[in-house]
């Protein structure tokens, strides 16, 4: 039999791997993108106790883009994003993230490849905050970014991108990469409890340390990751904006990632490897968060998304 | 075939004054409906649909619903209410807090 494979065009804009696993343009829903949220497994559907409340984030949905004054956005190609976005509440950068403050969304798949290489993730994204308020309002997004929940036969581990857009107003504009930094211990990364589930290395994004320069416990800066971003002149205008990430599956290391014009190497760097959960060997999460840095709600706007392999 | 989709939209909040849910936007479906479930003991509470053209300015739509003191769940049902949706939910105070858990669900 021979095969004939014709794409669509709407990934002319992407650079997918080999192998386009999923391809999702929200302008056809959800596409199994959900809200992140705690396991309602103890009595009474409760969720294990935890120093941050996993069950507050704001929920995700399926976005026109609708300005106060510019009116609707739609999205790059087509009506509607998948839109993360955050309750208008926030703490300071370094202390744990207030109920509600983030947005996360995450797809739930798994790896079907023995001889795995690479995982990509692709988008083309914007980002704002509600228009509440008089002002520019870059100031107020603290951060976004990228991560894969991965556990191969040894090793959970979650690569990830953020980018700190804004530390207690002040503008920052920097990558971090995921990686615990050394001597962390399990106290450090709990806020104080040296019991519970927790471990360093998991769930980054809202355990660790975090210190008023914008360094913290769970994320290492990406050498020359200085970049502004686009950010248009006023909360009710967004740009659409290119984002990559490649992770070396098999080595257990980033490879690179692009943003915009700029690629950074980061081959030799690599993520925090933890000790494996219980029944999700080959879990292959990938998941887009966003963080609000003051009591206002800041959006994320998501066109679609390219995850492929090789 | 329609897009469906259900969001939990307050994930069992304990509220003890009025509280407004989320800004939700729904441009995409063309029928909605809330779920409101109060778990425990709680008081009557009138729970009231809302929309908006932006996500910040807000007007009822709609009468409201009366969650009695014995009630567990009521559902609202939605036509025709532009791009933004959210509930107004009134009657809890701190002596008598109500913990409620909001589901929203949407066609289009």
């Amino acid at each position: 039999m021979q095969k004939v494979m014709a794409y669509e065009r709407g990934l002319e804009k992407y650079n997918p791997l080999k192998t386009v696993v999923t391809y999702d343009d929200f302008d056809r829903g959800f596409n199994g993108w959900m809200d992140l949220t705690p396991n309602f497994v103890n009595d009474d559907y409760r969720h294990h106790p935890s120093e941050v409340d996993l069950a507050s984030w704001a929920p995700t949905m399926l976005s026109a883009a609708p300005m106060r004054f510019a009116a609707t956005h739609g999205s790059m190609e087509g009506t509607y994003s998948l839109k993360l976005n955050t309750k208008p509440v926030a703490n300071r950068y370094e202390e744990k993230p207030a109920n509600g403050s983030m947005g996360c969304a995450l797809k739930r798949l798994s790896n079907f490849d023995p001889n795995l290489r690479y995982v990509q993730m692709e988008t083309w994204y914007a980002y704002t905050p509600q228009q509440d308020r008089l002002g520019f309002g870059e100031e107020d997004l603290r951060a976004f970014g990228f991560y894969f929940d991965l556990q191969d036969t040894e090793y959970r581990w979650m690569p990830g991108v953020r980018y700190v857009n804004s530390v207690n107003g002040k503008l920052t504009k920097k990558w971090q990469y995921w990686k615990v930094a050394e001597g962390v211990t399990k106290k450090d990364w709990c806020y104080g409890r040296e019991d519970g589930w927790q471990r360093p290395g998991i769930d980054n994004l809202w355990y660790g340390r975090r210190f008023p320069d914008g360094s913290a416990d769970a994320f290492q800066w990406v050498p020359d990751g200085d970049q502004d971003l686009l950010y248009n002149e006023s909360p009710d205008k967004i740009n659409w904006l290119y984002l990559r990430l490649l992770v070396d599956y098999q080595r257990r290391e980033y490879v690179e990632l692009q943003s915009m014009d700029r690629t950074f190497d980061l081959r030799g760097l690599t993520p925090t490897l933890s000790d494996p959960y219980k029944s999700i060997t080959n879990l292959i999460n990938p998941i887009f968060f966003v963080e609000t840095d003051t009591n206002r709600s800041v959006n994320l706007f998501l066109d679609s998304v390219v995850y492929s392999t090789e | 075939m329609l897009t469906f989709a259900t969001s939990v939209i307050e994930r069992r909040l304990t509220i003890e004054a009025a509280h407004t849910t989320h800004p939700y936007e729904v441009g995409w479906a063309g029928e909605a409906v809330f779920f409101v479930q109060v778990e425990g003991t709680h008081p009557a509470l009138s729970v009231q649909a809302q929309i908006s053209p932006d996500g910040l300015h807000w007007v009822d739509r709609g009468t409201p619903t009366t969650v009695a003191a014995d009630d567990e769940i009521v559902a609202l049902e939605l036509a025709n209410f532009g791009g933004w949706l959210r509930l107004a939910i009134t009657g809890a105070t701190s002596e008598q807090p109500a913990r409620v858990l909001v589901h929203l669900a949407l066609k289009g």
